[in-house]
Order: structure tokens, then C-alpha cells, then sequence
């Protein structure tokens, strides 16, 4: 009933996706109508968010969903009630669809497990963000053609990313390879139940490289320990000019956001014909709308 | 009025006794072996064929919750799940509201437990190592030695500093108490919430690493060897730490440590899926740890089965994993597991369990119970296991007040079904001192 990970997801569910992303992304930019889903979704924040909560505004609207926003300095939370009780409640105030932020790993797994209708992670802390891997699987199919066989450079601040983590079981199950890179500080201390292959070499992670996914540094959940400074990661981790050229010709850069420019990438790795950087904010709408209807087709048992 | 035990397998690791026998109990004491021609009309039989009958069960590490915890456990709850576990004695841990840290505390907790439901469970408080537990300074431990407790801890707040541990333990040496330690370098760990390890790197969840404990299990080992205060390991759960242990014990220092059964059983994996009752601290760890325990167990170099009891209330386990509060009960499904899961399949012998299940933790706080003696003691405390009774765990039919356990619904093989203490006879859990002629 609910998308709450990519890890557990058969890889016929994420071509079911993505084969509705692209419908929608066509009805869309062709001018055709969409077609209209009729319910309530209601965006639980317990995060900061911009990026993910105005594509998942947007997906709704599109949609035709009624919904509301919910950010924890303006609900319940602030008096002490816990998710579950205000999961609870939204229940029975007749929401049908719950898209939740939480900093908690697995929060929303614990929603679903109270609340009826569906339960959409929108990232909860660094175990996933499921719908950004569909964005930007969906995004490397369209500049690419397919996924399998590529190989896919994830670089940065892996141990701090949900990203990271849905991407590697969203683009392996899909066929291509992945590779974790970045300083050992901001690795995971061991990969072996992870399908990605480990490196903290920036030479060695990018050579032949497909796709470069460019992570942010999340300062805000690193301590003081983790980098000798930003001006060294800078010197040997950033995605520039310089390194593309280890990638191979054809190489397609991209960022989940938000960037910190001249840190993670400079501005020609983030501007140039070789990014998909805006294509993956794009995608990231109709994919959410596919998910969204999902959800909504489930309720009704259609799907 | 006596009471007989009639044909059970009598398991007594301080005489390293297992034969099929008789226990004859008189005025609340063992008596002797074998003395059936002895009984008079009116005295009691109790057919014990098939059942193993052994020192009491004794668990050095129990959380009872109260004072200032008690919708998660009362002492009264906490003595009758002890009682239903099989266990004659619980000693508690200090880190309740107030903490264990001064006379009148103790004396409370003792007064409380004597008055419970249970009060033929001896509940045998740990004091606190700091004043308030936590603080830099050392808590009035001689006073609270005169009003009964058996050990120190700092159990929850473990000692990162290691000149007040160093004290701390010299202090201990003279009263010649031991001090129990949890072992963590909070440096190490800090918003950590699982084991730092391949799970915890696809959950995402902040790892609590392996060398957090190792680095302390070192410390304290040292500085036991240092100064001839007895130590006692809390809960281990590392390869690492076993190793350490046992070279220190090689060395000849005072050293005893404990295992909990969801050390010996679970792993990491268990934690996929964010079940928050299988939190814990330390955490869960691999397979090669698991293994490695096991194996300490059997060859002597960790000393104790303890359970950990570590009673939260619904509300708190039901939070996201990494706010969730760390801990599970243990008193009541801890004979089932460690039977179906070491003794049944050959890790431990019936005798190498009862002596990790009682007579070591009683020679590791110097309890004077563990034997079945006669004379030894001056009220006999006796469980009675029925070592291949099948059942399964359910958490909510517990006397615990709590309901976190990774266990419910498990399959068992064992189960204790009657804990005597002195006169006082619990069957199930509930008393039964009444016990009919048969």
C-alpha cells in the first residue's frame, strides 16, 4: 500500500513507475489533460525541505488532490505528541495519503504500520528518499536510453544520504553498477550488505564512470572529525572539469540538490550540456505523480 | 512441615552434582538428600520426574524502575516476573528516579521489595558508583554497603573519566564490593542507535562501533588488575571484549562478566524492518560475535547469564527507531531461550546452565545462594525447570508491566515452573505456599 523504500521494491514496481512518470511527463508538457485522482494527501514535515515538498505540492496539484501542508512548528508536535498519535489522528480526520520528511530512519515505516491509506517516504533521515531515485533513474533513462550496464559514480558525503542509499537499490536492480565515493570519514563502515562497490579514490571511483552523482556535504549531521577541511574535500573530491575528464566522454553529471557551488561541483560540472541537474528536478514532479496516483489507485483497488 | 521434591534430576553446579534424587526441605531449609523415610502424614510431595531441580536462579542485572519509573515497572512487577522466570533473586540497577545512590534509597528499595507481592524474591540493590549517577563524584558506597546492597554501577552513565574510575575502584576494593560495569566510550557512540556494521549502513541509522566497548573493557580491566578490585563485566557483547577478558583473567584479575540470552541469539539483521524492540545497549551485533559469547560462555570465560530486564512502556517503544529508548524484558522468557537455543542444541550442558543461571552470579556478588547444600543457606531457593515443556512466548500474558520484547511469539522448549523460596512456592508466577499432598 505504501512506498516507503526502494530496497524492497521488485524491479517490475520501479518500471511500473517510471512507465507512469513518463506518461504523466507526456500529458503534460504535450498540453493534454492529466488525468485527475480525487482524495486528500497530506505533506508531514518534520524536516526543513524545499525542494522535495514544492515537487511533491506540485505533483499533487497537478493531480488534482486536495492536500495540506503539516510542518512540525505549526502542528501538535510542538505540544508533544508523538508521529504516531498525529499519524493517527490525520487518519481519522479522513486523509487519505500520507507523504512524510522525518530525520528519524524509518519513521515512516512506523506510520504505515498504524495508519490505513497510503504512506509515502519523502526521506527519513539517512536510511532513503525512494521518489528522488525514481526521479533521477528516470532522468538517466531519458538522457541515456536505458540504465543497464552503466556505471554510476555516487560521490560525497555517502554515509550522511538517503539518496545514495535508494539510488544504489534503484539503479542495480535496474542493471547498472554503482560505486560509493568519497573519504573514508563519509563512507559506510562496511558496504557488504549494500550493492555498491566501495571506493575512496576520486580517480579510481570516476574512471569510466557513465553517471556522477555529486552529493551534498551535510555539514548539519557531520561533526568536526569528518573533513580535514572544505577547502581539501574541495581539492580532491570535487566533481570539476579536471575529474570529468577520468568519466568517460559521455558523461552525465548530476546533483540531487541543493548544490553548495564550488564545493561538490564547480560551475562547469553544474552548467555545462552534460548535466541533468534541472532534469531531475523536472522528473522529480511526474514521478511523484505517478506515485501519488499509485497510491490512490491502490485505495480504490485498482492496482 | 516438610516438603518433599520427589525424583526430579537435581542439577547442583557448587558440588558438581547431577543425579536423579530427592530433596527434602524442613522449617524453610534443605535438609538433605534422598530423605523420603523421614516424611510424616501431612507433609508434602511434590512428583518432580522429568523436572530439573536446581540452586535458585539468580540475574545480577535487573531494571525494576521504581522509585520514579513505575508505569514502566514496579517492584512488585518486577519481583513476581522474576518469580515466574524462575528466579530466586534480582539484583536492580540504581538507575531509577532517584537514582540508587544514597541509604535511605536502599533501605526504600528493600523495605518495598520485602512488602511486594513477591517478597520471597530476594531483590538485592546495586548501588550507584557517582552521586546521582553521572556526576564526577563518588556516591556514599560504604553507607550503602551497611544497608544491603551487593555491587556498584554505573550502569546507564558509564565512568568515561579514568582517574574516577580508578578511584572508584579502590574505594570498592576496600569495602571489598564489586563494581559492575557497562562498558561504552561515549565518544564513540554518541547518537548512536544500533550496531555499526553492514545493517546499520543500509538503514541508515547511526552506528554505536564494536570498539566502543572494547576500548573500556580494556580499561577497566587494567585497572582492575591495578588494584585488586573485584570486576564485574555488564552485558558483553563483542568478540573483542571476550578476547580482553579473557587475557585479563589469564593474568589472574578478579574478573567476572555476564551475557545476556538476546546476545547469545540475535544478531544485527534482527534490527531490518526498525523493530524498536530490538534496540538495545549495547547493541545487537554479528554473527561473529555471537558466536564468540557463546563459545566464552562454554569454556568459563564469561561467567553469567543476566537478563538485562529492561521494562519500557508502549508509548516510548513505539517511537522512531533512533528516539526510541534502548532495552527489552527479559525475567520471564530467559530459561525458554536459553534452553531451546543453548543447552538443547549442545552449547551449554544442563549443569554448565544452571551454573551460569545461578552459581556463578552468586559467587560473583557473593550472594550466598547457588547451592543446594544442605544447611548452606538459611532459607532454601529452589527452581524447578521442566527442561522439554513446549510453549510459546507471549509477551502480553507477562507479569512484567512492559511489553518490549523481540521475543513474542517464539517457540521454547523449557520452561521453569516453580520457584521455591524458604516455604513460599510460586508455580506460574503466582504463590502457592499451600502446596497439595500428592
Amino acid at each position: 500500500m505504501s512506498l516507503l523504500d526502494i530496497r524492497s521494491l521488485e524491479r517490475s514496481e520501479i518500471e511500473t513507475y517510471i512507465r507512469e512518470a513518463i506518461k504523466y511527463r507526456n500529458a503534460c508538457t504535450s498540453g493534454e489533460p492529466v488525468p485527475q485522482v480525487s482524495g486528500t494527501v497530506c505533506l508531514l514535515f518534520f524536516e526543513a525541505s524545499t525542494r522535495t515538498r514544492a515537487s511533491f505540492e506540485s505533483a499533487a496539484r497537478k493531480l488534482g488532490l486536495s492536500g495540506s501542508f503539516v510542518a512540525p512548528a505549526t502542528s501538535s508536535i510542538q505540544k508533544g505528541e508523538s508521529i504516531l498519535d498525529t499519524v493517527v489522528t490525520l487518519d481519522y480526520a479522513g486523509v487519505d495519503c500520507l507523504v512524510i520528511r522525518h530525520p528519524s530512519p524509518g519513521a515512516p515505516h512506523k506510520a504505515a504500520e498504524v495508519f490505513d491509506g497510503g504512506v509515502v517516504n519523502a526521506g527519513d533521515g539517512c536510511h532513503e528518499h525512494p521518489t528522488q531515485a525514481l526521479a533521477d533513474l528516470l532522468t538517466i533513462i531519458s538522457r541515456k536510453g536505458t540504465v543497464a550496464g552503466l556505471t554510476v559514480a555516487i560521490v560525497g558525503d555517502i554515509v550522511h544520504s538517503r539518496v545514495a542509499r535508494s539510488n544504489a537499490w534503484c539503479l542495480t536492480k535496474m542493471g547498472a553498477k554503482v560505486r560509493f565515493v568519497g573519504p573514508l570519514t563519509l563512507l559506510p563502515k562496511d558496504c557488504s550488505l549494500l550493492p555498491v562497490e566501495p571506493c575512496d579514490n576520486l580517480a579510481a571511483g570516476l574512471s569510466d564512470a557513465d553517471v556522477v552523482m555529486a552529493l551534498r556535504l551535510q555539514r548539519e549531521r557531520m561533526n568536526g572529525y569528518d573533513l580535514g577541511s572544505l577547502a581539501e574535500y574541495t581539492q580532491h573530491f570535487q566533481i570539476n572539469r579536471e575529474s570529468l575528464k577520468l568519466a568517460k566522454d559521455d558523461v552525465l553529471v548530476m546533483h540531487p540538490g541543493p548544490i553548495n557551488r564550488g564545493v561538490e561541483l564547480d560551475d562547469f560540472a553544474a552548467d555545462s550540456t552534460f548535466s541533468a541537474i534541472h532534469n531531475q528536478v523536472e522528473n522529480g514532479i511526474y514521478v511523484r505523480m505517478a506515485v501519488l496516483a499509485n497510491e490512490f489507485d491502490k485505495l480504490r483497488g485498482d492496482a | 512441615m516438610k516438603t518433599l521434591l520427589k525424583g526430579g534430576r537435581v542439577l547442583d553446579p557448587s558440588q558438581n552434582l547431577d543425579v536423579i534424587g530427592d530433596l527434602l526441605i524442613e522449617n524453610d531449609q534443605i535438609v538433605e538428600m534422598n530423605g523420603q523415610e523421614k516424611l510424616e502424614p501431612g507433609d508434602t510431595i511434590i512428583d518432580c520426574t522429568g523436572l530439573w531441580v536446581c540452586p535458585g536462579l539468580i540475574d545480577l542485572h535487573v531494571h525494576l524502575r521504581e522509585p520514579g519509573f513505575e508505569y514502566k515497572e514496579t517492584i512488585s512487577t518486577g519481583t513476581q516476573a522474576a518469580a515466574a522466570g524462575g528466579f530466586t533473586t534480582i539484583c536492580c540497577m540504581p538507575n531509577t528516579d532517584p537514582p540508587l545512590d544514597k541509604r535511605a534509597i536502599i533501605e526504600y528499595v528493600v523495605t518495598r521489595a520485602a512488602s511486594s507481592e513477591s517478597g520471597g524474591i530476594f531483590v538485592a540493590p546495586i548501588g550507584a558508583v557517582a552521586r546521582g549517577m553521572g556526576s564526577d563524584h563518588l556516591a556514599e558506597i560504604a553507607s550503602m554497603k551497611e544497608a544491603g546492597i551487593v555491587a556498584v554501577s554505573d550502569d546507564a552513565f558509564p565512568i568515561q573519566d579514568a582517574e574516577m574510575m580508578h578511584q572508584a575502584m579502590q574505594y570498592c576494593k576496600m569495602l571489598d564490593l564489586p563494581i559492575a560495569t557497562h562498558c561504552e566510550d561515549l565518544s564513540l557512540t554518541r547518537g548512536g542507535a544500533m550496531n555499526e556494521g553492514a545493517m546499520s549502513a543500509v538503514l541508515g541509522l547511526k552506528g554505536m562501533p564494536r570498539t566502543a566497548e572494547d576500548i573500556q573493557v580494556a580499561r577497566n580491566c587494567v585497572l582492575s588488575i591495578s588494584t585488586g578490585c573485584r570486576l564485574h563485566v555488564c552485558h558483553v557483547s563483542t568478540w573483542g571484549a571476550v578476547e580482553t577478558i579473557r587475557k585479563a583473567k589469564s593474568l589472574g584479575a578478579p574478573v567476572t562478566a555476564e551475557v545476556t540470552p538476546h546476545h547469545l541469539i540475535l544478531t544485527d539483521n534482527a534490527t531490518d524492518g526498525f523493530d524498536t524492540n530490538c534496540k538495545m545497549n549495547p547493541p545487537l551485533r554479528t554473527q561473529k560475535d555471537v558466536d564468540a559469547l557463546r563459545e566464552a560462555l562454554a569454556d568459563g570465560t564469561i561467567d553469567c547469564i543476566a537478563t538485562d530486564h529492561a521494562p519500557h512502556s508502549l508509548h516510548e517503544k513505539q517511537l522512531p527507531f533512533s528516539e526510541a529508548p534502548f532495552g527489552i524484558v527479559g525475567l520471564e522468557s530467559a530459561v525458554g531461550l536459553i534452553l531451546t537455543h543453548l543447552t538443547h542444541t549442545g552449547v551449554l550442558s544442563p549443569l554448565q546452565t544452571i551454573r551460569a543461571m545461578s552459581t556463578a552470579p552468586a559467587e560473583a556478588f557473593a550472594l550466598g545462594g547457588g547451592t543446594l547444600i544442605p544447611g548452606e543457606l538459611p532459607a532454601a531457593q529452589i527452581t524447578v525447570i521442566d527442561p522439554d515443556l513446549e510453549w510459546t512466548f507471549d509477551v502480553r500474558k507477562t507479569f512484567s508491566k512492559s511489553r518490549n520484547s523481540p521475543f513474542h511469539g517464539w517457540q521454547l522448549r523449557g520452561k521453569a515452573v516453580m520457584t521455591i523460596w524458604g516455604d513460599e512456592v510460586y508455580r506460574d508466577g503466582v504463590m502457592d505456599a499451600r502446596v497439595s499432598t500428592q
